[in-house]
């Protein structure tokens, strides 16, 4: 496969879990850009029959005119620049990049109190998470926020890019256990709004099934 | 021409890989370095109370591989088209998951019970990262020596300094690992490379 084919008209299949987790990034990302893609979902029983079709026996992957691409945030990221959602210029796309690891970093701390194992130990990391360590992630968010925002709802230079559409599918999960967990947070919580009122993103809302993750 | 300051711990843990950026690149920035006791004071200073911090003409920039993948882009070490850094992108955030998952053992202050994880983590968890990373390298090095493409880029950087941290643990590490033993070798031998390994500070860390 030769480059100018790829910068034509790249075919695009995503392949990732029936729910949206850190795959759902990239839907979002094709929708604010009415970008058509296949959208390969695989039940959790039916996941093991694929694993190894995969480069790294994991999921989300974006198979780009039949190459393979791994990494959530790796894919996101190639979508976003595809589709300029992912910051206007090299120092506005770093900014970007460090407001989305600053929402991995707030997803990794989740983590441990949904999916292990022992449900006493669950419940007190839960406790912990939504008690001490949000706020924390949530204050860090909104002081980038405030740094790069240029005093709009954007993260990023008054525009929509991928770190808004991040931000919004990861509380997304985070609402759901905790409906209260952005009250202190009025930026944030506008900041998720105006994503919302994106047509593009309204319309895609409107028609995706809900799901706990 | 952005002038460019690098905030960090006298050590090389998470700012080294955009020191090695630097250094590939001939580029010149002024290389903070903070003892452990000078920190508390200047936390505030940073967005995130965190370092590594890039400050360029003077706005602050946080998290260590946005840094380094900015750094590499200016530098053109990213990868030459927006796939490619796609796949460069992919190879550093396999080669941080296996960082991710050693970091907690290094940490750990029983000695007994960090040897008994270590010794877990060479047997069972640090195979199958190997084994991805090679997988990688084969998928998209075309035939070469590097990750990505047969140029240098920032994922060959990354992989370099991460395999050091590796082989402080266990120096067989790569012995069933031909294509990762001769990617660091190639690391090693760019000429402002070896110069830059030849002079920077050796630290603990």
């Amino acid at each position: 496969k030769n480059s100018i084919q790829t910068t034509l008209m790249p075919s695009y299949k995503l392949s990732y879990f029936n729910g949206r987790g850190v795959g759902e990034v990239s839907r979002l990302i094709f929708a604010a850009a009415g970008q058509k893609y296949e959208d390969v979902r695989y039940e959790v029983d039916q996941w093991p029959a694929y694993k190894a079709e995969m480069p790294l026996g994991q999921m989300p992957v974006l198979e780009v005119d039949g190459i393979k691409l791994p990494q959530s945030a790796a894919i996101a990221r190639f979508l976003a620049k595809q589709f300029h959602l992912a910051g206007k210029d090299n120092f506005e796309q770093a900014k970007v990049d460090a407001v989305v690891d600053t929402i991995y970093d707030t997803y990794k701390a989740w983590a441990p109190s949904r999916f292990g194992e022992d449900p006493v130990k669950k419940e007190a990391l839960s406790k912990k998470f939504f008690g001490e360590e949000l706020p924390k992630q949530l204050q860090n968010l909104e002081t980038l926020g405030k740094l790069y925002g240029n005093g709009g709802h954007f993260f990023v230079g008054n525009q929509l890019t991928w770190a808004d559409l991040f931000f919004h599918t990861i509380t997304e999960t985070l609402l759901g256990i905790n409906a209260d967990c952005l009250n202190n947070f009025p930026w944030l919580k506008q900041n998720r709004a105006e994503v919302e009122k994106q047509p593009k993103i309204a319309e895609y809302l409107k028609n995706r099934s809900k799901t706990e993750l | 021409m952005p002038s460019y300051k690098l905030y960090y711990f006298n050590g090389r843990g998470r700012a080294e890989v955009a020191r090695l950026i630097f250094a590939a690149a001939g580029e010149k920035y002024e290389d903070v370095r903070y003892e452990r006791d000078q920190w508390p004071a200047h936390k505030a200073e940073m967005p995130l109370g965190q370092m590594p911090v890039l400050e360029v003409d003077g706005v602050k920039l946080p998290q260590s591989l946005s840094i380094a993948r900015f750094l590499a882009k200016q530098f053109h070490l990213a990868g030459k088209d927006n796939f490619e850094q796609a796949q460069v992108d992919a190879v550093v955030d396999t080669i941080y998951d296996c960082l991710t998952k050693y970091v907690p053992i290094r940490f750990e202050t029983d000695e007994a019970k960090k040897e008994e994880l270590t010794k877990k983590f060479l047997a069972e968890e640090l195979p199958k990262h190997l084994q991805n990373f090679e997988t990688l390298g084969k998928l998209y090095g075309k035939g070469g020596h590097f990750f990505v493409g047969k140029q240098l880029t920032w994922a060959d950087l990354l992989f370099f300094d991460v395999g050091a941290i590796i082989l402080q643990v266990d120096s067989n590490a790569f012995n069933n690992h031909a294509w990762l033993k001769q990617n660091r070798a190639e690391v090693e031998k760019q000429p402002k490379i070896a110069e830059y390994l030849k002079n920077r500070p050796q630290t603990q860390f």
